[in-house]
């Protein structure tokens, strides 16, 4: 038995006893065998807490599940802004020569312009709808030899005390392998795309459902920020910004 | 397996994950958002959302926590989106009044309306607690606040709705 345990006084009893009402916590059975008072107070909370849950045990009605997109659809649905649209024979034909012609001009800038085609913010939205797994909140950070992978010599530098690293994976992002790394905010997870070779003129605000987050134009590339829609991110973006260092 | 297999496979999978937690998943909704009618509404939500990101839970043993966090963010969102204002426990709607008086027993409902009334940061990890059976870290990662805030707030909580009851009792 510790110390701690040892002393554990009437007061520390009841608030550990809030945190574990089964009072299974360490030199819970200690305290209660010795004090009657709060052997009393442990019945009597435990069987409060029995009716708490009967309050809480609310009942649940049939739930419809909602409809559900085919597995083969999950990069168009995941896609934001996007509708799902019916065409009519005519459009198909118009489409039809349009891929043709898109494919020609695109197997021609191929080597100029490798990715999805898309602009930079939907690209970014896509992926960041794509990758939820990556948005869990937690105290647990990334090992240092995962972080060093994927933010590699090959892009560059990243101050890792920026905050809480808690996911990193390279990821694509217009046809470039890009550190995807997510840091634990003052609301919730951040994600940060770091980009090193998507040069923007300006900042760009990324509109979404949901979604706050900007893409900051830095030297030759840029970082694309994302947060909880009460994150505060103008305060740590100039953090972000000075923690980064691309590959000269 | 073909594309057919493995449709059919997620769609085996996701049955078998939401068929054993939905009723979590509701529930903790509408703690929550505390209105039944928007609980179904962010479950739906949140089922789709689940249902595009299935790949993303490695194991189904941590199905729960995983739909949990899904929930809590669909219930973000919605209050994102239709900018409601905080509930008023003397204007609630039919559906709202049903949640808290579904009982013959006046003091379950008594209490029920005593959860109700708390602040958000108290119901919800009392919720994820009883009802739900997180510990407390748990509770922590998915609040994304420290452990000590959690325990604080439990204990209040206990010591909010007892003093709730005991005032209406004497009353």
């Amino acid at each position: 038995m510790t110390t701690s345990i040892k002393n554990m006084n009437c007061e520390d009893y009841k608030e550990a006893l809030a945190g574990d009402p089964s009072a299974s916590f360490a030199g819970g059975d200690a305290h209660v065998a010795a004090c009657e008072s709060c052997a009393a107070y442990t019945a009597e909370m435990q069987a409060f807490d029995a009716k708490i849950a009967q309050a809480l045990s609310i009942d649940v009605p049939d739930l419809a599940l909602p409809s559900l997109p085919p597995v083969e659809d999950d990069n168009v649905v995941n896609m934001p802004f996007r509708n799902k649209q019916t065409f009519s024979m005519p459009t198909w034909v118009g489409i039809a020569a349009t891929v043709v012609i898109a494919a020609f001009v695109g197997v021609r800038m191929i080597d100029l312009q490798p990715g999805s085609g898309l602009p930079l913010d939907q690209e970014v939205l896509a992926h960041f709808n794509h990758e939820p797994s990556a948005l869990q909140v937690t105290t647990v950070a990334v090992s240092d030899e995962k972080f060093s992978s994927v933010v590699n010599p090959s892009i560059g530098t990243m101050d890792r005390n920026v905050g809480l690293v808690t996911y990193a994976n390279s990821c694509i992002i217009n046809g470039k392998t890009i550190p995807h790394l997510v840091i634990q905010g003052e609301k919730g997870p951040i994600t940060l795309l770091l980009m090193p070779e998507e040069m923007i003129d300006g900042a760009m605000t990324l509109e979404g459902e949901g979604v706050n987050g900007v893409i900051l134009p830095m030297g030759d590339g840029s970082i694309a920020i994302i947060g909880e829609h009460d994150e505060a991110l103008n305060e740590i973006e100039q953090q972000i910004i000075d923690s980064v260092e691309w590959r000269i | 397996m073909n594309s057919n297999d493995v449709g059919r496979e997620r769609h085996r999978r996701f049955d078998r994950v939401v068929s054993v937690f939905h009723r979590d998943m509701y529930r903790y909704a509408a703690w929550l958002c505390r209105d039944p009618s928007i609980a179904e509404e962010v479950v739906q939500e949140a089922l789709l959302r689940a249902w595009k990101s299935l790949d993303a839970l490695r194991e189904d043993n941590a199905a729960k926590p995983w739909l949990l966090t899904i929930v809590r963010r669909e219930n973000a969102r919605y209050f994102e989106r239709k900018r409601l204002e905080t509930v008023d426990i003397d204007a609630l709607s039919p559906a709202q009044s049903a949640m808290l008086a579904e009982t013959e027993d006046s003091k379950l409902d008594e209490l029920r309306q005593a959860i109700y009334k708390l602040d958000d940061d108290y119901r919800e990890p009392l919720v994820l607690q009883v009802l739900m059976g997180h510990s407390t870290k748990e509770i922590a990662e998915l609040m994304g606040i420290q452990q000590g805030a959690v325990l604080t707030r439990l204990h209040r909580a206990r010591i909010k709705l007892k003093e709730e009851v005991e005032k209406e009792a004497a009353a």
